[in-house]
Parts: C-alpha cells; structure tokens; sequence
C-alpha cells in the first residue's frame, strides 16, 4: 500500500504541470458544488427557521361566503365564524384537536394614551396566539389563561408602538391606555418582524362589546399529524362540524377560507428537498467537467507512458498491478485537488455568511459533516470512473511495445 | 536442457499472411552462453519474443526451464517473466524519473518484497556490476554503458533462470560493448545462462554457441 503511495508521488511529481492543470478543474467543480450546495442549505435554513418559529400543526379557518347553495339557502351567503364554535370542534374532534382559539378584532377602536393615539384598532385572541403567530415577548407577557377567565382589561402592544404611546418600550408594563373609553393596563410588550397589532383577551373584548361572539378566525391546533393525508383528514374533519353548525355544503370551497399550516409545511419540506436534489444535480455536472478532464489527461497519461508500460509489463508487472496504478492515480488526483476545493468552498461560504449574515431568505449557509462525507465519497467515485477507461486502455498494451524503439 | 523449441511456427495474419517461424528447433543447455544471429526481417525478434513470453506461437511446443509455455493467461506471463527471465534491451529501457536502486529494484516490487529488502537485493545487484556509487543516479546522469550495466542488474535482481538480451551492445561505442560483453562473459562464467539476439559480428563472436537464423529457419547452429 505504502509502496503504491509512493509509485503515484513520484508519477505525479515527474507530470508536476499536467497534474496541477488537471487538478485545477476538479477543484473548480468541487469548490462550485460546496459552494452551491452552501448556499441552497442558507435557502433551506432559513425556510426552515421561518417554519419552526410557526406552529406546523394549526389549522386556521376564515370567515367566508358561500358559493354553493345547500338546504334551501341561496349561494353568497356570509358565514361568519363563532367563538361558540371552540367547544363544537374539540368534541366532534376528541383526541385529535388539541386547541382552538377565536380571533376577533375591533377595526375602529382608537387605543390613546396622553402621549399619542393609534387608530388601527385591536385583536381579541386567546393565549395559543402567542405560539400560532410566533411573537417572542421583549417586556411583561403575552395574554395568559386568567385574563381569559376573569375577561381582564389588559393590552399586549408591539414595541414601536409602546415607544410611541409611552416614549419607551420598557417602561409602557403596567401602565394603562385608553380604548372605547375604558382604561387596559399594558401587560406586555412584544418584538416581531411585520406584526403589530395591539392584543386584548378575547373574553374581554366579548364583555366590552355586549357579549358578540363574532369571530374572523379560529386556529386549531391538531396533534398526531404524520403524513399529508392526516392533514387533509383532519381539515374535512373540522370544515364537517364548521358545515353542520353554519349549514354549509361541507364541499363548498368559498364557505370558510382555510390554511392549513400542516401541509403548507410537508410542501416547504419538499421544495427544500428538490432545490438541494437540484443542487446536487447540477453541482454533479459541474464536477463531472473536471472529470472529464481528469479522464482525458489520464488517457494523456497512459499514452505517454505506454513505453514505461511496456517496460513494467515486461519484468512482470500483471495487468491488474497496472488498472491499479492507473485508477489510484486518478483517484489520489481527483481526491487531492477536491480536497483543495473543498477547504477553498468551506472557507468561501466562511465569507459569505460573516460578510451578509443572516438575511432575509438567507441564514446561515454553510456545509455540515454529512455533506463534507458525501462530497469526499462522490469525489472517490469520480475518480475511479475518470481512471477506469484509460486504464483499461492501459492494460492493453502489450510488453513487446518495450522492445520497440521509440 | 533450459530451453527446448519443438517445431515451433508463427505466422502474422494478414492480407498475405506472413510466415516468420519454421519449424524451428532448438535446445540450449544450462549455463550455455548462446548469440542468435540474423539479418533483419529473418524473424530473430520474434524468435526472441516468444523465448521471453512476450508473444505466443501458433503450433510445436516451448519447455523453459521444465515450465511449458503455451496458452498462457497475461497474469501468468507475467508472473513467469518475473521469475525466469531477466531482460537486457538495446535502448536500456529504464524508468527515467527513477533513480539506479529503484529500477533495478522494480521486478522485485512486482514480487510483493517490501521495500527494504528490495532495496537491499538491488544494491547488492549494483555492486556486483561496480555501480553502487551510482545507486541514487537517475538513468540521465549515467553513461550508456553505466546504463546497460543498471539494467544487467536489473535482469538478475530476481536471479532467474536464463538472461535474454535483444541487441545489448546496439547503442554503444565499440569500447563499452566490449566491457558489456564482458560482463556477460563473467556472469556466464559463475554459472548463468545467456541468450544474446544480435546482428553484430563481433558480439556473436564474444558468445561461445552461434545460431545463425535466415528466413524464418536455423540456417547453422554453430556449437
């Protein structure tokens, strides 16, 4: 082994140009494939974190019209969602609805401090708000179960608005505003990227708007979901009791407007995994031009040699002792100069991701160990596959070719 | 008897197939030191290809050294080649970006002897033919003659049964053939046995046993 390490050194040292030449475009298609695959991976995490700071198992449903007529109402007839609706889904649903909360939202109120006003009113939620739209608190808390059940008057603020009714963010906690002229005490403040409704629990804004239980929205959360079917039983399932209850053709489309978070999820997955199989495809191509170079200098190679060949043949050199030789050669050049490549791309990506960080659509682009293996046993295998044609070539050559003169 | 050729024929195929053995017989003993001389196209090159399993014969029999040589895989050619047959060729045909040790130690690589007792049989090679000063040389910094006596080397290192050189003093001055035969001489006076393919008089004259080849056909095997 030792001695066939050393045999391709000295090969290699004595066609120093050549190899480097032929080196070079296996590093090139090599450093495009970490590269590519770098970058497709800071696409997939960040869909990724995009995904996971959401719930993936919430159903939401949306007021809507109908568009089918159904027990002897006409079609385009409003279907307004209730909060009465909770109890209805999570019994026909035992086991499976784990939650459901109601939104509701008052468009006109004015929320006013002596500071400033804001006027694009407020959202009556539920506690599981706080997971479904993915809200981290920067100060105080989210709305909690108590609220809930004592229908306390209490607001949840985004932070730009906070700075804007209290000059600051940290100190709004436990101060009140006005809104529909009653006085809520700030419970929280939270930082998010695009949200920034104001929030008051659901049961409080059913006591201060005379017991409505109007609601634009419910999101159920479903447990167990496996596959796309799950997600797709567990939608008719709810949309059934939502039909029964609204008297809807539970087939009508345009009653309740749903997204179903679940399969938007398997779908995201799969998008993730067709670019890095798109990637793989066409970084392999990319890698296959360095191979076909690495396969025509060996060809070069042989050719040349075919004297030497020759040479070794006639003192007992067998046949398989020359494949050998011929495809170790291809594969410690292929290997070497990947190599190479592999280090530039890894320190490449190292660039990229500390000069533009994490951006939008981007995060954190860089190759982990499973791919580096990959790479390393993609690049073994294009390198016996370089070597195999030319070192059959090779083993063709007859010994007598040493007694000939050149 | 080292070699034993029984009737041995070959003929290159072609549009007029070209027949360039006949019948050839031919014994040589062990310790012998033999010339087969011919002009060009007399079909002395392919005698000595076959003698050195490097090409096959279409009918008759070769025995070399108690081993018949006849329908052989390229694995077992080239395992016998190893063993039994030393090459000395005309233009040296040394690996020229290795160095004088690792040349004449190259057969015994083919072996599967790890590399310092290979290197160890090959200097002792080298100082047999005066060359151990030479070891670490590559074959551009040597003298023809110095080459030739490296490949001589290399031809014993696996200590084989008979040595078979093809025009060996063909691309030397007249002075250097001369110490090169005498390098056969000596290695045949300790006992080798030597076949030497030449069309040089004076080499054949160096030989004890002449066989003259023309056409295709043992013209005179002077003993």
């Amino acid at each position: 082994m030792f001695d066939l390490v050393r045999e391709i050194g000295q090969t290699l040292r004595n066609n120093r140009l050549r190899t480097v030449l032929t080196g070079i475009s296996v590093s090139w298609g090599i450093f495009m494939l970490i590269v590519l695959l770098g970058a497709s991976r800071g696409v997939t995490n960040y869909f990724e974190h995009a995904m996971s700071s959401q719930s993936n198992n919430v159903i939401s449903f949306w007021s809507g019209v109908t568009s089918m007529p159904y027990k002897g109402y006409k079609d385009g007839r409003y279907i307004g969602l209730k909060s009465s609706d909770i109890d209805a889904i999570l019994n026909d649903n035992p086991g499976k609805v784990s939650n459901v909360i109601a939104f509701a939202s008052v468009d006109t109120a004015r929320i006013s401090t002596s500071l400033d006003v804001l006027t694009n009113g407020f959202e009556a939620v539920y506690p599981g708000a706080q997971a479904t739209n993915g809200i981290e608190m920067s100060h105080g808390r989210f709305i909690n179960e108590r609220d809930i059940a004592d229908a306390r008057r209490v607001i949840v603020l985004a932070a730009k608005n906070a700075r804007l009714l209290f000059g600051s963010d940290s100190l709004a906690v436990g101060k009140t505003v006005q809104s529909l002229g009653l006085a809520w005490t700030v419970a929280g403040v939270y930082d998010h990227r695009w949200r920034s409704q104001s929030m008051v629990p659901y049961t409080a804004y059913k006591a201060v708007t005379g017991n409505t239980d109007d609601a634009y929205e419910l999101d159920v959360t479903v447990e167990g979901l496996e596959t796309e079917a799950d997600g797709k039983a567990a939608e008719k399932s709810i949309r059934t009791t939502l039909a029964q209850r609204h008297e809807f053709h539970p087939d009508d489309p345009n009653a309740v407007w749903v997204w179903n978070s679940f399969t938007s999820y398997l779908t995201n997955k799969a998008a993730n995994r067709y670019l890095e199989l798109a990637v793989w495809v066409i970084g392999i191509f990319t890698l296959l031009t360095g191979i076909v170079g690495v396969s025509n200098i060996m060809f070069v190679s042989v050719r040349e040699r075919t004297h030497e060949i020759g040479i070794r043949r006639a003192i007992g050199a067998k046949p398989r002792s020359v494949l050998a030789q011929i495809l170790a050669e291809s594969v410690a050049v292929t290997a070497i100069f990947g190599y190479i490549g592999i280090v530039a791309g890894t320190f490449v990506l190292q660039i990229i991701a500390s000069v533009i960080g994490d951006v939008e659509g981007f995060r954190n682009p860089t190759v982990d160990m499973s791919i580096a293996v990959k790479v390393t046993v993609a690049l073994i295998v294009a390198g016996a596959v370089a070597g195999l044609f030319p070192a059959l070539k090779a083993i063709k050559v007859k010994p007598v070719e040493a007694l000939r003169d050149e | 008897m080292i070699i034993t050729l029984r009737d041995v024929n070959k003929t290159y195929p072609g549009v007029v197939p070209l027949h360039v053995l006949k019948d050839i017989n031919l014994e040589i003993e062990r310790g012998e030191l033999v010339s087969i001389m011919g002009a060009s196209g007399s079909g002395k090159s392919t005698l000595l290809n076959i003698l050195g399993i490097l090409d096959n014969y279409d009918s008759g029999d070769y025995l070399l050294d108690g081993v018949e040589i006849k329908n052989l895989s390229e694995n077992r050619a080239a395992e016998l080649r190893n063993r039994l047959i030393g090459f000395v060729f005309q233009s040296f045909n040394l690996i020229n970006y290795k160095n004088a040790l690792e040349n004449v130690a190259l057969p015994l690589f083919y072996q599967g002897i790890g590399r310092r007792k290979r290197n160890a049989m090959a200097m002792e090679q080298l100082e047999r033919m005066g060359l151990a000063d030479r070891a670490h040389h590559l074959p551009g910094e040597l003298s023809g003659g110095q080459k030739q006596r490296v490949a001589i080397a290399r031809a014993l290192v696996t200590n084989p049964s008979i040595i078979l050189a093809d025009e060996p003093t063909g691309a030397l001055d007249s002075h250097t053939s001369k110490e090169v035969m005498e390098v056969f001489r000596r290695l045949n006076a300790e006992g080798m046995t030597i076949v030497i393919v030449t069309h040089d008089p004076g080499v054949g004259a160096a030989t004890n046993r002449i066989i003259r080849i023309v056409d295709g056909e043992i013209n005179n095997d002077n003993v």
